[in-house]
């Protein structure tokens, strides 16, 4: 038996940092195994304690328990209960128990028992130790160059192990290594040249320190910072609604690019909003404290999301900052670390003083809560000019309303008569003709019956009536689209056109348009047969559902990229109310054309169904939208149906009417505001100033919804916070909670004033905090090395692993916090990732053998570089540098790639279709890829991009065969591959093997093997045989992506060509760092 | 070799057709091993104790169908219509939209009829659901904790309200590993149709988590390309799309002779499977070139991506291996006009239900395939606006049949208006944990370490049902 153990124990070698005879230790040794197998009953959770026993404290270990034993007692394994009973064979003695399926294996038991015998000497977990800087082992002898500490802390580990180190790489993998570690990017062939060329000693270091001050430096930094806050575009639960965050991304690249010290940063983020005379820069930096998933879902408790959003602000702050698992701490006292429930909630009581709400409104103005305007110098000026325009356009309007007002009731009466007579009434007309420009397909209901079904009330209701002048669009379904009506009004005088707007629950875009989240009217067009041009002047409507960047007056200002809309809305349907410039004058035989454009960036916010109507009287206000209303009175007035007038209101607001209805006395302050904005509005005399007026608005919204905005922390009075049992957020017992750290980590010091989030920032980076400093520099770490010095990045708490290196661990947060040379100040992030790319550690050649393959399979040990898939974001960026498409600009708006159809159908709250960007915006860097948390793009998300739904500090490296499909037939990815193709046609030289040589450089950094240009001259040749033969099609293939296909070269030679390059672009190597 | 000829064998080997076995490569017939022991091991080898079924296809509800017009028959509940609810039910418990309402009772809006043998009392509007009486258990006693959508989605695919957490479809192949060749072991199906709010579905609630994203759940699209980017890029024939993956292939083989790594095997083997999927997966899911009667059956229209077309897709995934397939069906959120509404989603689901019951079992599937059939949450004894539910918690209801499940069996009740679950509370764990019972896994014991937890899907609770189990 005895044997057995030793042999067993020979495996943990590998764990072992000095050999298997010297002393057991017990953070290394002990803690991990107790804290697996004994804690949980035996640890800090005191309601979960069994036999009033505690384990993980050595003074409570040492005490004689109420049944009389001594579970440890040092230097006497023999009269130790513990010994005893973790090698009973008795099951109902044996520890740990049956019930609990965790089984010792021997060897564990031999070093607990060993552990015992040798005196139980207890360590404070090693993560809660405060930083000290370990002395360097002297590794004076070294095969290999020991360029820094950290060399030599590798080396002495792989000396104790007996492993030889590598020698480091050729100097083409070395460079394409650090672009691609750093920059995210591979070098082009010019930078190899160079770098191969440069025989200065310190050419790598020079080329280090050029990556470490490009963007892209600070572009690969944000990414894993993004994942680490769970940065998103999107709010995430419910509609899972586009939010205003991503001024916050950038200011995460410009902290990385400007190397902003660490802890500079972490006050910005907590607490930018707190700072003395905060910089709008830190007030961006605040918006940290507003990424958590917001819910707009009516009908959810706000106690609960209050209580939601509390806890995964504590979750995520534990994980980055404190590379700790708070979150156990939600419900019970942590079951393996000594964080309480109670240290939860006062983490939680530091979040409670930030302006939210637990139901968060995602449209409207009052959307998402409190944000921050960044608007340009520009547009500051432009906007002061226009409120005071405004202003004073107002002030005249009113004066001359009231001036004209003492015509009040000459124009009241009217205004009633007309009402009663059904004057003011809309027509709503039967088109003779509809038809479109880019192929959607439109149908005319007159008197033929249609389905339709629509929401009232939040119910869906379905019919079947006679169109009554319905125009539906089908088909087909252009990204823009223009309609063109026809129809003849018969004799008559008119001042307005009217197009209402039917929802239907068939329609895929928010119920009104054929796509998008929103139907979008660039331009609305009138014309009089033959050729008579009939300009609008002023355009109205009820005002629900607009967003201020869809102003009415925008369907009427000549722009074709500025148009109405319509985002979200369950009852009413829109109606745009346009008023002639002169009254339109028609005979029996007269003509109306109407066109519809919808030519806005917002893919397919076209129209489904609608009606046109006229006004022949001084003016009509926009109808109400009701369906059911109007569908209720078409029923009454079957008899009518000839006058087409479905008219429900009869084009005056009811408040309006309601007010006429009354002497002027008797009507309220309210109703003689209504009445005299309707007179403004209708009164002939007052036209101009109203369209002036309305103009003026409509230029203010558009300009105003372009200035940039963030989401961001606003102060309030701090809500109460309670320890809540179980998490339950219904049961009000729970102690009341102040602001404090967790208490076995120290105090805020703040002289009897309620801590606040700067308090918490403050201590985060000060040295009473040991974790922050190992948490980020263990992270960092993994970048280099695809593994944490530490695998668990997200928990150096006791169940976390025992970092491999631990003193190279210590030693690294020590330098990162107090730089000894070559950084600018504490907290140096690019003085910590330099340190570690210019170590020899890092330069390794990666190629292992199988002895090495066999001893230390995930290379833990640090014997050779690692080879790993890049990032997601880097599959895709490295696909479109090497293809030339790469449009580089550091920051801004997320942009939209291409995304397959129907990808966003489970969404709804609105529904929407995606659109994508153009021109630029389909080519940059990944990382500014609209990050919707519910559904993110698939190309993110199949190379194992998280949603950022949750804090996330550790990315999985997957390899399936949806990567394959991806990269393979993604329109971006074959978009890529072709014009890479034509690139190689065009700049690769004129022969083949000059072409191939090209190519493998640009993507791979080297020249193809004889072997693979055989497999590729194969491809190549079958490919042109394919086109050739017609059994496949050159210009279709080159017809995928927005791209232009270049002139000047034959599609089928392209085309093979581009087959070619999707090979390259498909290869291991080529989305391998190695 | 000569390359070309190399290729050729490739290539044959790659079709695996026509080709006798013994030509393949020695090194594509590792790769085939390889692969073959990733996709189809689970972790769970060999089973904690035998498996009574094979496979899971969870009927998901989307919405929180009303237990009271489609299983709980509750005639105290008819008689108090209109009369306030009794405080002593819903004193201190959540509510949603009905915070600050009077809450009035609101009696069930249909009939309800005694189907099969087994007598068992189904609402009148699922007269073909009635006919398969004898071969369903209906649960009346389910409970959850969560009382909006979104939160209570996630706790029932993945048992934790925190989001991050492996769904159950992932949880189930990294047990069992799949029997699918050329297809996911865990498949998400979505439909739509009308009568109903169509409340979103977030992408993660077939999230393998903190699991590799292998066992994740890949959705089926049934309108448009089944899969995301399977179809070969617009012009290029299937003989230059497979000359292209061979290519690459055979690149990397080439760079495998010197780096040595098993991720570029992996990575070979999985353009074989992609390669497999883009030929056999679109057929698959065309589902128009089954027999008229089958169509009739489900009553489905080939391409019309309807919650009937997913059943007959979902038996179709079954017969080839699929261990999980999840079909959603969605709008059962009925705040207003549940009369009307609940109508209409009886009629898209009632008839494709049975018909999916009635022919695994005619396969002889049913037994070894658990059917489960299901919403997040129930709806409320009271009314919300006179005419709708709000959604409930306390109780509620859930159809299983197959594999191992007592057919013709009433399990559990509600108290008489409906409100909490009463004899026999079903908690969601217990759910997933008879679920796993029925595979042939002890939930206690199906463990993964995640945060220095060993998570379980259960959670710290769960227990099975034996009650439901033949």
């Amino acid at each position: 038996m005895r044997w057995v153990w030793i042999t067993l124990a020979l495996g943990l070698v590998c764990q072992r940092s000095d050999g298997a005879d010297s002393q057991v230790r017990f953070n290394r040794d002990i803690r991990p195994i107790m804290s697996d197998t004994c804690f949980r009953c035996h640890g800090p959770d005191q309601r979960a304690r069994m036999a009033g026993l505690r384990l993980d404290l050595r003074d409570e270990a040492l005490k004689k328990t109420k049944s009389g034993v001594t579970p440890i007692v040092p230097g006497a394994p023999d009269q130790s209960a513990i010994v005893d009973r973790i090698f009973a064979t008795n099951s109902a003695k044996i520890m740990p128990p049956q019930f609990a399926h965790k089984e010792l294996t021997g060897a564990q038991k031999e070093t607990i028992r060993r552990w015992v015998a040798e005196g139980a000497s207890y360590e404070k977990h090693w993560s809660y130790e405060p930083v000290k800087r370990p002395a360097v082992p002297d590794v004076r002898d070294s095969k290999v160059p020991i360029r820094n500490p950290i060399d030599a802390f590798v080396m002495e580990r792989l000396r104790r192990e007996g492993l030889e180190p590598s020698p480091e790489a050729d100097r083409r993998t070395l460079l394409r290594r650090v672009t691609l570690d750093l920059t995210g990017i591979p070098p082009t062939p010019e930078e190899m040249q160079a770098f191969l060329a440069d025989k200065a000693a310190n050419a790598y270091e020079n080329v280090v320190d050029q990556l470490l001050s490009s963007p892209r430096f600070a572009e690969m930094q944000t990414v894993r910072w993004l994942d680490a806050v769970r940065y998103a575009d999107s709010a995430g639960f419910h509609g899972d609604n586009l939010w205003p965050a991503w001024p916050y991304r950038d200011y995460v690249l410009r902290a990385f690019r400007d190397n902003k010290p660490f802890d500079a940063f972490t006050r910005e983020q907590l607490a930018g909003d707190l700072l003395p005379n905060a910089t709008t820069e830190q007030k961006i930096a605040s918006a940290y404290n507003r990424l958590n998933r917001a819910s707009a879902e009516g009908g959810l408790q706000p106690k609960e999301y209050l209580a939601k959003y509390g806890a995964d602000r504590v979750r995520t702050l534990s994980t980055v900052w404190l590379g700790s698992t708070m979150g156990c701490a939600e419900c019970h006292d942590h079951k393996f670390d000594p964080f309480t429930s109670r240290d939860f909630y006062s983490m939680k009581a530091f979040f409670a003083d930030i302006r939210e709400t637990g139901l968060i409104n995602d449209r409207g103005a009052s959307a998402w809560g409190a944000k921050l305007l960044l608007p340009s110098p520009e547009q500051k000026v432009r906007l002061a000019s226009l409120k005071t325009r405004i202003d004073a356009a107002q002030a005249e309007l009113k004066l001359e309303s009231e001036r004209l007002f003492e015509r009040r009731w000459e124009w009241e009466d009217r205004a009633l008569e007309a009402y009663k007579s059904g004057d003011l009434a809309w027509r709503y007309q039967h088109p003779v003709s509809a038809s479109t420009l880019h192929g959607a397909k439109l149908s005319v209901y007159n008197d033929e019956p249609i389905d339709s079904d629509y929401y009232m009330k939040g119910s869906l209701h379905s019919e079947r009536k006679r169109g009554d002048g319905l125009v539906v669009a089908s088909g087909p379904n252009p990204d823009n689209e223009t309609y063109v009506v026809t129809f003849k009004p018969g004799p008559g005088a008119w001042t307005a056109l009217g197009i209402d707007v039917f929802q239907d629950e068939s329609l895929p875009g928010n119920r009104f348009a054929r796509g998008s989240d929103r139907f979008v009217l660039t331009e609305v067009e009138a014309e009089l047969s033959p050729s008579q041009k009939l300009p609008f002047v002023l355009a109205t409507t009820r005002g629900f559902g607009e967003t201020p960047e869809n102003p009415p007056m925008a369907a009427i200002d000549g722009n074709p990229k500025t148009g109405w809309g319509v985002g979200f809305g369950e009852q009413n349907n829109p109606f745009l109310a346009l008023r002639f410039a002169d009254k339109v004058r028609t005979t029996a035989d007269s003509v109306i054309t109407v066109r519809l454009h919808h030519d806005s960036d917002l893919r397919r916010a076209t129209i489904g169904r609608f009606r046109v109507a006229l006004s022949q009287s001084e003016h009509s206000w926009p109808e109400d939208g009701d369906s059911a209303k109007k569908s209720a009175v078409a029923e009454t007035s079957k008899s009518d149906a000839a006058t087409l007038n479905v008219s429900v209101e009869r084009g005056l607001p009811p408040a309006v009417l309601a007010a006429l209805e009354k002497h002027e006395d008797d009507r309220s302050a309210a109703e003689k505001k209504a009445v005299l904005d309707h007179f403004s509005w209708a009164t002939p005399e007052l036209q101009p100033l109203t369209v002036r007026l309305a103009k003026l608005q409509a230029e203010r919204d558009l300009l105003e919804s372009a200035i940039p905005r963030v989401i961001y922390t606003e102060r309030t009075k701090p809500r109460i916070t309670r320890v809540l049992p179980r998490s339950n957020w219904m049961d009000e017992t729970g102690a009341i909670v102040q602001p404090a750290v967790p208490a076995f980590l120290g105090t805020v010091k703040t002289d009897g004033r309620r801590a606040t989030r700067l308090d918490l920032a403050n201590w985060i980076v000060s040295p009473s905090n040991p974790l922050t400093a190992r948490a980020f520099v263990n992270r960092q770490w993994r970048q280099f090395f695809g593994t944490g010095l530490s695998r668990t990045l997200e928990d150096l708490g006791s169940q976390g692993e025992w970092p491999t290196h631990p003193e190279l661990l210590d030693w690294l947060a020590a330098e990162f916090v107090q730089p000894t040379s070559g950084a600018r100040h504490a907290w140096d992030v690019k003085h910590i990732v330099r340190t570690i790319v210019i170590s020899h550690t890092y330069r390794q050649s990666s190629l292992t053998n199988p002895s090495l393959s066999e001893r230390d399979p995930d290379n833990r040990l640090l014997a050779r570089q690692s080879r790993f898939r890049v990032e997601a974001e880097t599959v895709h960026d490295i696909a479109l540098a090497v293809s030339g498409l790469l449009v580089e600009r550091f920051g801004g708006p997320s942009v939209r790639p291409y995304q397959p159809d129907g990808y966003l159908a489970a969404i709804n709250f609105p529904k929407r279709e995606y659109s994508a960007s153009h021109g630029d915006d389909l080519h940059r860097r990944a990382l500014y890829t609209q990050w919707q948390r519910t559904f993110l793009h698939p190309a993110l998300l199949t190379f194992d991009a998280p949603t950022r739904e949750e804090c996330g500090v550790n990315r999985v490296n997957s390899n399936t065969p949806l990567q394959a499909l991806e990269l393979l037939n993604d329109p971006i990815f074959v978009e890529a591959a072709r014009v890479f193709g034509a690139n190689i046609l065009k700049s690769g030289g004129a022969r083949w093997e000059e072409q191939l040589n090209w190519a493998f450089g640009r993507a791979l950094n080297r020249a193809p093997r004889d072997e693979e240009r055989r497999i590729l001259t194969d491809l190549y040749q079958r490919s042109v045989a394919s086109f050739e033969s017609g059994e496949s099609d050159a210009k279709q293939l080159l017809s995928v992506g927005e791209t232009p296909v270049p002139a000047g070269l034959e599609a089928k030679q392209v085309a093979a060509m581009g087959l070619v390059a999707r090979a390259i672009l498909n290869l291991h190597e080529t989305i391998t760092r190695n | 070799m000569n390359s070309s000829n190399g290729l050729q064998l490739c290539r044959r080997a790659f079709l695996g057709r026509g080709v006798s076995g013994l030509g393949l490569l020695a090194l594509n017939s590792l790769l085939q091993r390889r692969l073959m022991a990733e996709v189809a091991r689970g972790v769970v080898n060999p089973l904690h104790h035998p498996a009574k079924a094979k496979r899971v296809i969870f009927l998901y509800q989307a919405g929180g169908p009303s237990h009271l017009e489609t299983f709980d028959y509750k005639p105290t509940l008819a008689k108090m219509h209109a009369k306030p609810m009794p405080e002593s039910l819903t004193k201190g418990q959540q509510i949603a939209q009905l915070q600050n309402s009077q809450l009035l009772c609101f009696g069930p809006q249909y009939g309800f009829n005694k189907f099969g043998k087994s007598g068992q009392e189904i609402c009148e509007l699922f007269p073909h659901i009635g006919s398969v009486a004898d071969d369903l258990c209906i649960v009346r006693s389910m409970w959850t904790e969560q009382i909006n959508h979104d939160p209570a989605h996630t706790l029932m695919n993945t048992g934790s309200i925190v989001t991050g957490r492996p769904s159950m479809g992932s949880w189930v192949l990294y047990g069992l590993g799949s029997e699918a060749e050329n297809l996911p072991g865990f498949v998400v199906l979505v439909s739509s149709g009308k009568g109903g709010q169509m409340q979103p579905i977030a992408a993660r609630q077939w999230s393998s988590g903190f699991l590799p994203s292998r066992f994740q759940g890949v959705k089926f699209n049934s309108v448009g390309d089944p899969v995301l980017h399977i179809r070969t890029p617009p012009g290029l024939s299937e003989n230059l799309q497979r000359d292209s993956i061979e290519s690459v292939n055979a690149l990397n083989r080439v760079e495998n002779q010197t780096a040595q790594d098993p991720e570029i095997l992996t990575r070979i083997a999985q353009y074989e499977m992609a390669f497999r999927m883009q030929a056999s997966v679109p057929d698959l899911l065309d589902v128009s070139k089954e027999p008229s009667q089958t169509l009739e059956l489900y009553g489905a229209q080939p391409g019309d991506g309807s919650f009937a077309s997913n059943c007959l897709l979902a038996r179709k995934l079954a017969e080839r291996g699929v261990r999980f397939i999840q079909v959603y069906h969605r709008d059962w959120d009925h705040h207003s006009g549940i009369k009307a509404n609940v109508a209409i989603k009886a009629e898209e689901v009632d008839r494709a239900t049975a018909a999916l019951i009635q022919d695994l079992k005619q396969r002889g599937m049913l037994d070894d395939t658990i059917v489960v059939w299901g919403g997040e949450f129930g709806r409320t004894p009271m009314s919300q606006g006179g005419d709708g539910r709000d959604h409930h918690i306390k109780g509620f209801s859930f159809m299983l049949a197959g594999g191992g499940i007592k057919g013709g069996t009433t399990y559990g009740s509600t108290d008489d208006f409906g409100y909490a679950a009463q004899e026999n509370p079903v908690a969601v764990p217990d759910l997933h944990a008879t679920m796993l019972h029925l595979l042939g896994i002890d939930h206690q014991r199906f463990i993964v370490k995640f945060q220095g937890l060993d998570a379980r899907l259960t959670g710290i609770a769960g227990q099975v049902v034996s009650g439901i189990l033949a």
